[in-house]
């Protein structure tokens, strides 16, 4: 991110811990999720499995790093958009897989 | 990276890791010993329990009679050993609805052909003590494996992983001047420090792996339950999902026309070249999906679970049903999933990973250790030159000695259960409750004598402790080799075990001559110091801790 430097960083702690631990579990699980639509010519009972392997380290990744953000409502803002930008992809691919 | 960065991770790291610290302590210390789960187990079984191995075709009529008798369900295992069998087939009984995880709640079962060839079986509840260990360090010191204590673990895993990441942004800045740097001197504290850097990063890649998977071990089942739901649309829980035997119409088995041991372990061999059977396990031998997994390792594969991996063959046909899990012939998919599992387990690479991994849990549970006597250190309040002697904060003194007794209690605690296995057999009937129960003895006495004496005078006895409870092991197996009437026994074979004890005894004896030195002669403004509690004791004797 950059940072103005002459503004502090807060640290937030609740409002950034609670954004890396939400916000970081539902991008995890639309990571897997769009991990799943590359995988489609694997059985499910592997591809699965990669699936729910990547949740923890993208779920840990993102609660580990949020304390970057300059304060707790920049994390909340960039993890909604991230969370947003993946579902979006998803439900993108997914259409494309449809047509 | 600004310096701001860097106080707000140094915060995180803190919390983070005095949290978790004494709980991965355990879990580091009993998980170092249980990569060493089956030298353990022979050197705790006694010798009456042996079985003499026959060639493993002549344990067929064992296999054929036990098979016909047993639930569907069980799965009948019969221990291999190179060519031969150990003619003892073994398995479980679960209550119906009991955690899967939870090996404790099971009832264990032996069957062998006794005189005249009718078959025996016999319910014998095992030691268990490799498994209490193995226990102990999934669940951070608990005593069950159940769901909710694996909660627990996955909680402090998740905050072992946000400790190492944020550990590694507050080094990272001063890392190339530091990295190579043990200053060796009069700062102690500093030289702990380095210490304590050099050990996280040079061992970084395994906390890293062990921190992510215990995390799935304690999660995968809300996660898959969770990704069925939202991305599978409910297939992952269909049953054709998961690798199975062909389904279809169920002719009557005859566990009788099934194929002879060294057929099915030739027909792994051929599948995966190098693997090396060591069980076979028999499921559903006279239901609809019959199937025999030959387990075994291969030193040339990296295998899916710590016991190594298995070919699923149809145990009538001969029909290799599933290489999914065979080490040497997986997929590119499989193996790399299986990798997850081999990186945490140590299951591959054969006896030189086995020690790599031994001295890299010795070394983590001496990382989470250090980490504490740190946070400790950093909040002393030091004595100005000539000033008085300042009074120390409450949260120290008290952090400082639950640090050394439930660091230095599971140490004493697991040797001394150890110990015991060579003495309790024959003399008491629940062998298992026994080994649980000398543990959290040890444990919480140590616990409490930490907290009652206070940190400084308690390290040292403490460690004199472990010593004597350490030293215990070998001594049980002298005993039984010198006195062969007394009941404990000696084994050429496991001599590693006593050898790696005495080691064990030595090291914490000098770690006892270096407390005990520092008790004596360090700086009085420390909680190390019992010249400081003492004369605290005289002015306030209720409390033995500093105020």
């Amino acid at each position: 991110m950059p940072a103005a430097p002459a503004e502090p960083i807060r640290p937030d702690w609740v409002s950034k811990t609670l954004a890396g631990l939400l916000l970081g579990l539902s991008l995890a699980f639309t990571a897997s999720a769009l991990l799943m639509t590359q995988l489609r010519g694997m059985p499910l009972a592997v591809s699965g499995q990669l699936a729910m392997w990547l949740v923890p380290p993208v779920w840990l990744g993102v609660l580990s790093s949020v304390y970057f953000f300059r304060n707790g409502l920049r994390a909340w803002a960039w993890l909604l958009g991230a969370n947003a930008a993946a579902l979006g992809l998803w439900w993108w691919l997914r259409q494309g897989g449809a047509a | 990276m600004r310096a701001e960065h860097v106080r707000i991770y140094k915060s995180v790291h803190t919390w983070t890791g005095i949290l978790s610290g004494m709980a991965l302590f355990i879990a580091f210390y009993a998980g170092a010993l249980t990569v060493f789960k089956e030298p353990l187990r022979r050197w705790s079984t006694p010798p009456a329990a042996l079985v003499q191995p026959v060639p493993m075709d002549e344990a067929q009529p064992l296999i054929a009679q036990a098979l016909a008798t047993t639930p569907p369900a069980a799965r009948v295992t019969l221990p291999l050993a190179g060519d031969q069998a150990i003619p003892r087939l073994e398995w479980q009984v679960r209550a119906p609805g009991a955690d899967d995880h939870d090996e404790s709640a099971a009832r264990h079962y032996t069957a062998t052909l006794g005189e005249g060839g009718s078959l025996q079986v016999r319910e014998q509840p095992p030691s268990r003590l490799v498994e209490f260990i193995d226990v102990l360090h999934r669940v951070v010191g608990l005593p069950v494996d159940s769901d909710p204590n694996r909660w627990v673990m996955g909680v402090v895993s998740a905050l072992y992983f946000v400790a190492l990441v944020s550990g590694v942004v507050v080094l990272l800045p001063s890392l190339v001047k530091d990295f190579f740097a043990l200053r060796v001197g009069r700062n102690r504290k500093r030289m702990w420090l380095d210490a304590h850097n050099v050990v996280g990063i040079v061992s970084l890649p395994f906390h890293v792996v062990m921190a992510l998977s215990a995390v799935v071990f304690a999660y995968h089942d809300q996660i898959y339950a969770l990704q069925d739901k939202m991305i599978h649309q409910g297939q992952w829980s269909q049953p054709s999902a998961r690798p199975q035997g062909k389904p279809g119409a169920a002719p009557a088995h005859d566990p009788a026309d099934m194929l002879r041991p060294s057929q099915l372990v030739q027909i792994a061999r051929q599948a995966a070249p190098g693997f090396e059977p060591s069980a076979l396990q028999y499921t559903q031998a006279t239901g609809p999906r019959p199937m025999v997994r030959v387990w075994g390792k291969n030193p040339l594969g990296v295998s899916p679970r710590a016991m190594g991996g298995f070919a699923a063959i149809d145990p009538y046909s001969g029909k290799l049903l599933s290489a999914d899990y065979l080490s040497g012939a997986q997929t590119t998919p499989n193996l790399f999933i299986s990798s997850f599992f081999a990186l945490h387990m140590a299951s591959f690479g054969g006896t030189a990973v086995l020690w790599l991994y031994f001295l890299l849990g010795l070394a983590g549970a001496w990382l989470f250790y250090s980490g504490n006597l740190l946070w400790v250190e950093t909040r002393r309040k030091a004595q100005r030159k000539g000033g008085a002697m300042p009074v120390q904060r409450r949260d120290t003194a008290l952090m400082a000695a639950a640090t050394v007794g439930v660091c230095i209690g599971c140490v004493a605690g697991i040797s001394l259960t150890l110990a015991a296995a060579k003495w309790l057999p024959g003399r008491v009937q629940d062998m298992a409750a026994w080994h649980v129960g000398i543990y959290y003895a040890v444990f919480f006495a140590c616990v409490a004598w930490a907290f009652a004496r206070g940190a400084a005078r308690a390290a040292a006895p403490l460690l004199w402790l472990a010593v004597a409870c350490t030293l215990a092991i070998p001594a049980s197996s002298l005993l039984g080799w010198l006195a062969p009437g007394a009941g404990a026994w000696a084994d050429g074979g496991t001599l590693a075990v006593d050898l790696t004890a005495i080691a064990g005894a030595l090291t914490l004896a000098w770690m006892a001559r270096a407390t005990a030195r520092r008790v004596r002669s360090g700086p009085q403004d420390s909680v190390w110091s019992a010249r400081a509690e003492a004369r605290e004791s005289d002015e306030n004797p209720a409390p033995a801790l500093t105020q």
